[in-house]
């Protein structure tokens, strides 16, 4: 497809970014309303957490997400500290996305607090862009309680932008809360562009910063006005020819709607080191068991699962076997991994486990001869597991995630069950719990 | 050792003698060769990885009687590649030279000294129909496993019960099972695991349509067919009890064209075999097959075929490798597919064929 231009009206699309405000710590307000107005913390609050979000009156203090917790800390000694509950955040991702609904039919989401929608079709239903940034956002604070930050612009890229630019901001002195929508009028998109700092180009990490810098490119004017054969030969071909795309300002990028998800999975990094086999077997089972449990929800079984390791070192390796059944059971899993688990020698001290599933397919299952025997009944075969997982699930619906779980993950503190997300900002303080 | 050879009866002879050769690591580095032995007019090939022997003599020139090991894929490689006439293969101090034509190669040998002895049972040999052997080979051995984790069900049973000799295969998944008549081989209750490995090659060898001739010793069993002789150790082990996994009666019976169920299958595989082993559904219920493929990331594929069915309506879904071997396995122009449920054994027949049975496990779909 050749490159788009800006501003050519028979192409022009309108796409919204919206990204919700201090999406995690918004959603702990609406039922802690006591700490309204409170440097407020959501995330890992254990030695090796990290901050998922924090409130604007946290960010005062210069603590941001993915900040270890332990500097958080010390930049914010009185924010409260929140170990966030994922599946609530996600039951509000949905309502929001519900929101969105009403306004386009093509929104893709990016994760449970931003999302992309093409408005292009909806200008005689609803108004223009902008129009439309100011009608959602009225109907998440009306509906929701929630804040949220939307960007209008002809592509995703400027899109997204905007909405940073919308964004409320905290000065020590105070939050502004920003204006909410911004647009990126069509025809005068290099006027908002071009003043930026060049690392607002998306693709442009540290190593390309500095050799951008050395060619003295600060911003993505800079970048624009440099020759193209010395932009190749600093950073490629492939690098070379997307960021001058970008930087004038073209992103064909369609806003996807139904991005199958690649993988599904769940890692733990541990509070304290696992050294045992048998530590690392039970981990196995519990992380296997809340795998399986999203496997099922999503209607999907895995044919490639993939086990991961990090070692107190850092050094990390993962391990794949890929299977004739499409599994989605705890225990087919367990059996899967668990032959790529023995070969892995913990005494060094494993810092993180994972186990991810991918290659999905309809759940099948080879059922067994042996399976019919009534003398071999004692041993569970595949059908069985099935029948249990749909019982487990049942239960789960009924009285939640941690009603009932494998019994090897049953220690002095209870029955810990992996809950969807808990652990994606590192471990919590166990103390805590 | 010194003789002339057609190229065509060295090269098949290499090639037959080589496949009981063994490449494994950790064994005998001898077993990766085939010995050579002329005497008179005659060379005998043997190859061996200790669990089956394969030996064969065909005639040549004799000129110097001798014998050597030289590489099995090495030489058969060489032979098969030289044009087409006389072959002379002569044993020097350390090299074999193989000549044809204007064509030169010398080999160095393996350790003659190292090549085990072969054992014989010292029984008196049975004589079988070699078609109806081969057959049976053809419906059963399929069905044997080959994963070595249970090594019994690598093995093919042959069951001396009252009505007859009963051949059977499984791999936990399918079961073939294949009356024979009563043979003077195996004494009334007697049973004998053999390496369904071993019997796939004594199938190879059996198409030359030769009397067939068993020697069952307690440890091996040798077949001889022709000039060609397969020796295989027995495997050990009490072997499952297959008849608990029959059903004694099915409710639900379609009786379908083997050809045509045959032709939709392969056709259905394309996208099953896209995405994996995506299962096979079988609808069941009025007077069409209707036979599915769904795959998440490929695409679907629907076949409807004519039909006969008894029964109550039902989806049941196999794995398509495993029931397209056990319809090519039945004999017959119609093929009957009795069920219970989805989740309970499928039995495959061919229609007047009540000789052979394959059982199939369902794969279980939601």
């Amino acid at each position: 497809m050749p490159a788009r231009h800006v501003g050519r009206p028979s192409a022009q699309r309108t796409v919204l970014h919206v990204d919700m405000d201090a999406f995690y710590v918004s959603v702990e307000l609406r039922r802690r309303p006591e700490l309204v107005g409170r440097p407020v913390v959501v995330g890992g609050a254990g030695g090796r957490g990290v901050v998922a979000a924090a409130s604007y009156e946290a960010r005062r203090y210069g603590v941001h997400s993915a900040m270890p917790s332990t500097r958080a800390r010390r930049l914010c000694p009185d924010a409260v500290f929140l170990s966030g509950d994922h599946a609530l955040y996600a039951s509000v991702s949905a309502e929001v996305r519900s929101i969105f609904d009403r306004y386009s039919p093509t929104v893709e989401p990016l994760s449970l607090d931003e999302a992309f929608l093409d408005v292009s079709g909806a200008a005689r239903l609803f108004g223009d862009g902008v129009s439309i940034g100011h009608r959602i956002r009225d109907d998440v604070r009306d509906d929701l309680g929630l804040g949220c930050s939307v960007g209008v612009a002809v592509n995703k890229f400027l899109a997204k932008l905007a909405s940073v630019a919308a964004k409320p901001v905290a000065r020590p002195d105070g939050i502004d809360p920003g204006p909410g929508v911004v647009a990126v009028e069509p025809g005068h998109e290099l006027e908002f562009l071009h003043p930026l700092p060049v690392q607002r180009l998306w693709g442009v990490g540290p190593a390309t910063l500095e050799r951008l810098d050395r060619l003295g490119v600060r911003t993505v004017g800079d970048l624009t006005r440099l020759d193209e054969s010395v932009l190749t030969a600093a950073l490629g071909r492939a690098v070379g020819t997307h960021l001058r795309a970008l930087a004038e300002g073209n992103d064909d990028r369609p806003v996807e709607p139904d991005r199958r998800m690649k993988s599904i999975g769940h890692e733990e990094t541990y509070s304290a080191d696992l050294h045992t086999v048998d530590e690392c077997g039970r981990e196995l089972v519990r992380l296997a068991d809340a795998v399986a449990s999203r496997l099922r929800a999503s209607g999907q079984g895995a044919r490639t699962l993939t086990l991961k390791v990090r070692f107190a070192g850092f050094r990390t390796i993962t391990r794949s076997v890929t299977g004739a059944d499409a599994v989605d059971t705890g225990p087919a899993i367990v059996s899967a991994l668990r032959p790529l688990l023995a070969s892995i020698d913990p005494t060094p001290g494993i810092r993180l486990l994972g186990v991810s599933s991918s290659n999905f397919a309809v759940p099948s299952t080879q059922l067994s001869l042996w399976d019919q025997l009534d003398d071999d009944a004692a041993r569970p075969g595949p059908g069985v597991d099935r029948e249990t997982a749909g019982a487990i699930d049942r239960i789960r619906e009924r009285f939640g995630a941690g009603a009932i779980g494998p019994a090897s993950s049953v220690d002095r503190r209870g029955l810990r069950v992996v809950r969807p997300g808990s652990q994606q900002w590192g471990p919590d303080d166990p103390s805590a719990r | 050792m010194k003789f002339r050879c057609e190229r065509e009866i060295l090269a098949d002879a290499l090639a037959t003698a080589g496949r009981a050769a063994t490449n494994r690591t950790g064994t005998l580095p001898v077993l990766s060769g085939v010995r050579l032995d002329v005497a008179g007019d005659e060379l005998t090939v043997t190859g061996t990885d200790l669990e089956l022997t394969i030996r064969l003599t065909v005639p040549v020139g004799g000129q110097i009687d001798g014998s050597a090991v030289v590489p099995a894929r090495l030489v058969a490689d060489i032979v098969k590649a030289l044009p087409s006439g006389a072959v002379e293969m002569t044993l020097g101090d350390d090299d074999l030279a193989i000549s044809a034509g204007r064509s030169q190669f010398s080999v160095r040998p393996l350790a003659l000294a190292d090549y085990p002895a072969q054992s014989e049972p010292d029984v008196e040999p049975v004589t079988l129909a070699s078609d109806q052997v081969a057959d049976a080979l053809r419906q059963v051995v399929r069905a044997a496993s080959t994963d070595d984790a249970r090594a019994v069900l690598t093995g093919v049973l042959l069951a001396s019960e009252d009505t007859g000799v009963k051949m059977v295969a499984t791999d936990s998944y399918r079961l073939a099972v294949r009356d024979l008549p009563p043979t003077s081989m195996l004494e009334t209750g007697q049973k004998v695991l053999i390496p369904g490995r071993a019997l796939a090659e004594l199938q190879r060898l059996l198409s030359g349509g030769h009397e067939l001739q068993v020697r069952l010793g307690t440890r091996e069993a040798v077949f001889e067919a022709g000039t060609t002789r397969l020796t295989t150790r027995l495997i050990e082990g009490e072997y499952p009890n297959y008849r608990n996994l029959l059903p004694p009666s099915y409710p639900n019976v379609l009786t379908v064209g083997r050809e045509a169920l045959l032709d939709a299958l392969r056709r259905v595989k394309i996208v099953a075999q896209a995405q994996d082993a995506t299962p096979v559904r079988l609808v069941l219920g009025g007077d069409t097959l209707q036979i599915t493929a769904i795959t998440q990331d490929v695409g679907n594929a629907t076949e409807e075929i004519d039909a006969s069915y008894e029964g109550s309506e039902m989806t049941v879904a196999f794995n398509p490798d495993y029931l397209a071997a056990g319809v090519e396995a039945v004999e017959g122009d119609e093929v009957l597919l009795s069920t219970i449920d989805p989740m309970k054994p499928a039995i495959l027949r061919g229609q007047g064929h009540d000789e052979y049975l394959y059982l199939l496990m369902p794969v279980r779909v939601p």
